[in-house]
């Protein structure tokens, strides 16, 4: 039994969840605090948190920490989210939080953000495993923008982030003076302007057969009228409907008191409901689903699945991949390079474990450089790398942090263009020396596996490879002729001795 | 003289600021009602038609209420009732007579100043039975006059005669002393009185003293010797820390007391030396003490609690009260000086400050008339010794205050404090005893590194310097303190024991109906309830969380909490009833409180009675609902149980269609507990512990004996006990607990034979 604290410093609220994990994926919370804290408003408008917010912020966390105390919790995580994002002197905020409540903060991207939202929704276990089973949508509405992400058959089809969130949308309704009768139609002319281009792209003839919504604004009013006992709300479309017409006949302080919320949160309620039921109708799905899960249940699950006591029921790695081959299948990336990339790529990692040093984690960054090394040619043959650069870091994949993303995208670039070394390039991206390195290794790997696949025609089967002293064996069984292979094998040889001071040798297996 | 007069203006300017600030919050209120009262709004003659020709009532309209202020005088006619009712023993009646005094100073500090305050603000607005304050006030005077005079006949012409009869005399005044008794009083003066008295003049140089809230003294007009100046004023106070009553020597058989201020009076000249008594008597004021704390200003609430204690000795005079044929030369200029109308003065045919009685029933021996004194029993759940915590696991435990012993709850506490396994411990405290023990188990705790949160109302009337104390000796341990919370007074009773298991983290919560006041936890009768349910056991944390500042959890499993959702839940469940009876189903309501004041509670009442829900209300005090109004509450019957134990329980029953719900919780149905504090309402769910609450319920409203009943007239009358079997609630509580107990330590000690498997031999009894 582990107990364990999850700290969610978000834009408008701070939040934290104790919980109780055990066995069998048991998350049990035994105690959710939270506190009212615009930080958004601020930071959006100066890019600094003031003075008297950062007290405040300080005062909060430090009363977590006596909280923590209290369940005596064996570990904790605490992230920021949007409004420590968009700080400009991000580094000197952390800091300050550290020297003041000895807290680490971690920032999330929104992917990573988004990340967890998802597994926020696992943290629920059987409602989570009903989610795989049909075609869902995951339908995240945030105060800045909303993520909707589509599953087929227990895998990520597309995941989007479009800047349609509750507050921004309200700050425009402000904007341009709509009276609340007004207001459904509006959004629903917002949304819909960027939703229908998504629609093309993704949805096609999908049915949608569930949206599970998680927001803050709904969900609360949703699981107050089944109660936390049942696994999941649901509300229909009769529901958005009576939501609706209550903000069209009454006045915001009844409103409150009929939602049983604050005022201030009223609006967003029915913004919130508005694009829910819009996008529900688009999809065709007659219900929305609410687990009514927050960030802080994503962080227990995930620590939860880092220190190895949740076993994954889902395979969350394989939805960061999905997202990866759908940006590869929206530039017209071949599939079955990909697939021979990864496959060699592997090998080599795997047999290369003792030299390189790295991880599992990293094992995935190869496996999704592997799948996206070529996107950039549905822009330009000739540049290839900067080209897919720039597609990589332009597309969100949902799961990997900014930093991730950005060591993905160089690997990607540096497998077309002369590696950039550190004391001339790196240094100007500000990549630290540690990411530098695995950037590197990870090139070498890309590099050579791409080598051996040259003429893109998978002509070499049954890979393997053997580390003996300095010289890296791999074999492999074909009747093709290697000429080509052998030549790039040989030319990126270098660079992956440079790297590793390991000699790759190519060995080809002509069997009949 | 003049500075005396500029404090008294300071005063009144102080007063008036606090009234400006209740009218507000008063409009407000009126406002609220309204706008929540969606059923009265369309009507506006009390009865109209509706379309389907069924007759629609505004229940809202005045005169269907009855006015709370002379509602509360009325209770104090019933506990007044208790000290004329010849079937109590002699004592017990002075302590009621005794009781309805304290009660009444308390009545004019808080009601009868507000209701002034409202009347120097020129506030006009009429209260639910549609009177003024003016008209209140006026009203009130008149019943007040009454209800004192019929104390005073009582004590003159019942109790002083039926004491001599037993025994026991009162000397009246100091001049029916025998010279023997002279002499002793007198040294009795020197030796013990005269050392601690501060007498005070007032003259041109002198100005008049600040006299105490509800202090006896002394008033004299005085001359200087040997001269033909003007009359001064003399004053002294009768000093509390002595005891009032003063037994004298024993004479023919007879046991004599003599009251202090009489002591005094008798030895007045030897007070002013100089001076010659024109004439001396005993009065007593009274002063506006409804504090209100001017939140949003204070810095620390605990130094503002502090300064408002001292200012409440300070406030405008409101009644003066004399002894009948004072001399009217010193009536007048006290008049003068504090600024009183005549309304505002009582000549009381008497000992001034009736609570003197309760002194007098404290006196040694007469214990053949008094009421033996019941020792609170056993929890049969919970037997001397045993684990607390581990008993709650094996089932809720109802415990039913005094007839059980309060002693599991501070055990409770104690228990955890020592408990190497317990993490923490909260708990909201309002009313503490002097030396609590809880105090020290929550202290003990925190020096033992567990986390102790306690919030500490200091807003409780008249217990702010009580309280203030205990808050430092907490904090001096180191727990976490809270000081109530901004605008709202923490009524609620919960504790929270928060224990790392095998399984993970258990919460044992205890809920009550009264205080944790292991003192008045002897005399109040009050439900508690212990348990280790997660869904109240997570409620509870949620609570504790709320007062701490931390935002509403998603939602309340169990709990309803006040002054967010109390209110509509109550409502829920009496609109409820309302439906199943318009549907035919069973429908019923029993709620016992302390007091109904309600309006939106009673319309809610009204409508559902005319919908055909039979409601059995059990109202101890302040009652503003009628009964008997043809078509509307024809169906609700209002009782009053006025006994040895203060009737403070909270219960509520609600049919549901045959699966009957029951709460308990610490709020009556007022606006100032659903409104203005923090109050919690708890269901009682295990069968057994539903069948106790519904045995408290069905008792109480058999009872013959102790149990007064609203006739339509508004009145108050005794049931009408002949041919039935007589029954007195708390006296079959009291010997059902007995019985209780006494069963349980039996079965206890037959398990322990056969645990321990040797055999106990009886001591030898003594014949």
């Amino acid at each position: 039994m582990k107990t364990f604290a999850a700290i969610d410093v978000g834009s408008y609220e701070l939040s934290m969840k104790i919980f109780e994990l055990s066995g069998k994926n048991k998350l049990r919370e035994i105690d959710s605090v939270s506190q009212r804290l615009d930080l958004g408003t601020g930071t959006y408008a100066t890019g600094k948190i003031s003075a008297d917010k950062m007290d405040e912020l300080c005062r909060t966390l430090k009363e977590f920490t006596k909280i923590m105390d209290s369940y005596k919790v064996d570990d904790y995580k605490a992230y920021g989210t949007s409004a420590i994002r968009e700080t400009s002197n991000q580094m000197v905020v952390l800091d300050q939080i550290k020297q003041r409540t000895g807290l680490d903060i971690e920032v999330l991207s929104n992917s990573e953000q988004r990340f967890l939202d998802y597994k926020s929704i696992a943290s629920k276990g059987e409602s989570f495993r009903r989610v795989l089973e049909e075609n869902t949508a995951i339908l995240d509405i945030g105060g800045g923008s909303i993520q909707v992400s589509l599953f087929d058959n227990d895998t990520l089809v597309s995941t989007q982030n479009l800047r349609l969130g509750v507050l921004r949308i309200l700050e425009v309704m402000k904007n341009i003076k709509a009276t609340p009768a007004r207001f459904e139609h509006l959004v629903d002319e917002m949304v819909m302007a960027q939703l229908s281009s998504y629609k093309k792209l993704y949805l096609k003839d999908r049915e949608i057969q569930r949206i599970i919504l998680i927001d803050d604004y709904v969900s609360p009013w949703a699981v107050k009228q089944v109660g936390r006992r049942k696994e999941e709300a649901a509300i229909t479309f009769e529901d958005f409907d009576t939501l609706v017409s209550y903000w069209n006949k009454n006045e915001i302080s009844q409103l409150a008191k009929k939602l049983d919320t604050v005022e201030e949160k009223v609006p967003l309620v029915f913004i919130s409901s508005i694009i829910s039921k819009h996008v529900a109708m688009m999809m065709g799905a007659k219900k929305v689903w609410t687990p009514g899960v927050t960030l802080c249940d994503g962080i227990a699950y995930e620590y939860g699945e880092s220190i190895g006591m949740f076993k994954e029921e889902h395979n969350f790695e394989e939805d960061i991949v999905a997202c990866a081959m759908n940006i590869s299948k929206r530039y017209q990336g071949s599939q079955k390079r990909a697939e021979t990339l990864e496959a060699i790529t592997a090998t080599i990692f795997d047999s290369m474990k003792k030299v390189h040093g790295l991880g599992r984690r990293e094992r995935l960054y190869l496996r999704l450089a592997s799948i996206l090394q070529d996107c950039g040619k549905y822009i330009s043959m000739s540049d290839i790398g900067t080209s897919s650069y720039n597609i990589v870091m332009a597309t969100e994949i949902i799961g990997l942090s900014h930093k991730e993303r950005e060591l993905v995208a160089n690997i990607v670039r540096f497998n077309h263009i002369p590696f950039g070394y550190y004391e001339q390039t790196m240094e100007q991206q500000q990549m630290d020396r540690q990411t530098y390195l695995t950037v590197a290794k990870l090139t070498a790997i890309l590099r050579l596996s791409a080598g051996m696949d040259r003429s893109h025609k998978q002509k070499l089967k049954r890979i393997k490879a053997t580390l003996q002293e300095n010289e890296l064996i791999i074999s492999a069984d074909t009747m093709e002729d290697l000429t080509l292979e052998k030549g790039y094998f040989d030319s990126r040889a270098a660079f992956f001795q440079e790297v590793f001071s390991v000699t790759p040798v190519l060995k080809q297996r002509k069997k009949i | 003289m003049k500075t005396g007069t500029k404090k008294a203006s300071d005063n009144k300017a102080g007063t008036r600021k606090v009234s400006e600030n209740k009218v507000s919050e008063n409009k407000a209120n009126t406002g609220k009602t309204k706008a929540g009262n969606h059923k009265g709004k369309a009507a506006k003659t009390d009865v109209s038609k509706t379309g389907n020709g069924k007759v629609a009532h505004d229940f809202t309209a005045p005169e269907y209420y009855t006015n709370r202020e002379l509602s509360w005088i009325l209770f104090d006619h019933r506990v007044l009732n208790e000290a004329r009712d010849k079937s109590n023993p002699l004592f017990e009646r002075l302590k009621f007579l005794s009781i309805t005094a304290s009660n009444l100073d308390e009545f004019f500090m808080i009601r009868v100043a507000s209701l002034k305050d409202m009347v120097n603000a020129g506030y006009e607005k009429t209260d639910i039975s549609g009177m003024t304050p003016k008209q209140q006030l006026a009203a009130l005077d008149t019943a007040i006059h009454e209800l004192v005079n019929l104390q005073y006949s009582t004590y003159n012409r019942s109790l002083f005669p039926a004491l001599v009869q037993n025994g026991l005399t009162i000397v009246k005044s100091h001049e029916q002393l025998t010279k023997e008794e002279g002499k002793f009083i007198d040294q009795y003066f020197e030796e013990n009185v005269y050392p601690v008295l501060t007498p005070m003049a007032v003259d041109s140089s002198r100005p008049f003293p600040l006299i105490r809230n509800k202090t006896l003294n002394i008033g004299a007009m005085v001359r200087g010797k040997d001269s033909d100046d003007e009359l001064e004023f003399a004053t002294v106070q009768v000093p509390s820390v002595l005891s009032r009553v003063v037994e004298l020597p024993e004479r023919d058989g007879m046991r004599r007391v003599i009251f202090l201020e009489e002591i005094i009076e008798r030895n007045i000249n030897k007070l002013f030396l100089n001076y010659d008594i024109i004439c001396a008597h005993p009065f007593r004021i009274m002063r506006n003490a409804d504090l209100t704390i001017e939140e949003d200003e204070a810095e620390d609430l605990l130094q503002e609690i502090e300064k408002q204690i001292k200012l409440r000795q300070w406030g405008e005079a409101i009644r003066l009260e004399v002894e009948a044929g004072t001399d009217k030369r010193l009536l007048q200029f006290l008049e003068n000086e504090l600024s009183l109308g005549d309304d505002a003065i009582y000549a009381i045919d008497g000992p001034l400050d009736l609570t003197v009685l309760m002194k007098l029933y404290g006196l040694d021996g007469f214990q053949h008339l008094k009421d033996p004194k019941y020792e609170p029993q056993a929890v049969p759940e919970l037997p001397a010794g045993c684990n607390i915590l581990e008993e709650i696991r094996k089932g809720d435990i109802l415990l039913h205050h005094p007839y059980q012993t309060f002693t599991p709850v501070v055990d409770f506490i104690r228990q955890a404090a020592v408990d190497p396994n317990v993490l923490a411990i909260k708990q909201t405290l309002y009313r503490v005893s002097g030396n609590s023990p809880i105090i020290a188990a929550l202290a003990q705790a925190a020096e033992n590194g567990k986390q102790v949160s306690v919030l500490v109302e200091l807003k409780a009337r008249f217990d702010e310097e009580n309280n203030i104390v205990w808050a430092r000796k907490l904090e001096k341990a180191g727990c976490h303190v809270i000081y109530g919370l901004v605008g709202l007074k923490t009524h609620s009773k919960i504790t929270l024991v928060v224990r790392r298991e095998e399984d993970g983290i258990r919460r044992y919560v205890h809920l009550g109906t009264g205080n944790y006041n292991d003192a008045t936890a002897k005399l109040y009768t009050d439900m508690g309830l212990l348990t280790c349910s997660e869904p109240i056991g997570e409620d509870a944390t949620a609570v504790f969380n709320m007062l701490s500042g931390y935002s509403e959890p998603l939602f309340w499993n169990k709990l309803s909490l006040a002054p967010l959702w109390l209110k509509e839940k109550f409502l829920y469940l009496i609109e409820r009833e309302k439906k199943y009876a318009e549907e035919g189903c069973p429908a019923r309501i029993i709620a016992k409180m302390n007091s109904l004041c309600d309006r939106d509670i009673m319309a809610a009442l009204y409508e559902a009675a005319t919908a055909g829900v039979k409601i059995d209300l059990i109202v101890r005090g302040i009652c503003c609902l009628k009964v008997g109004i043809p078509g509307v509450s024809e169906n609700i019957t209002v009782r009053s149980l006025v006994g040895t134990f203060l009737e403070h329980a909270r219960i509520f029953y609600f049919e549901n269609n045959e699966h009957p719900e029951f709460y308990c919780g610490s709020a009556d149905w007022m606006p100032r507990n659903l409104d203005r504090r923090v109050e919690i309402l708890f269901p009682v769910e295990e069968p057994a512990l539903r069948e106790e609450l519904w045995h408290v319920l069905t008792v109480q409203l058999a009872d013959t004996l102790k149990a007064a009943v609203l006739q339509p007239d508004g009145s108050y009358e005794k049931v009408d006990g002949r041919g039935r079997k007589a029954i007195c609630a708390q006296a079959q509580f009291a010997a059902e607990a007995v019985t209780k107990a006494k069963e349980a330590a039996k079965l206890t000690a037959a398990q322990d034979v056969k645990h321990k498997r040797t055999f106990t031999p009886a001591e030898r009894r003594e014949e």
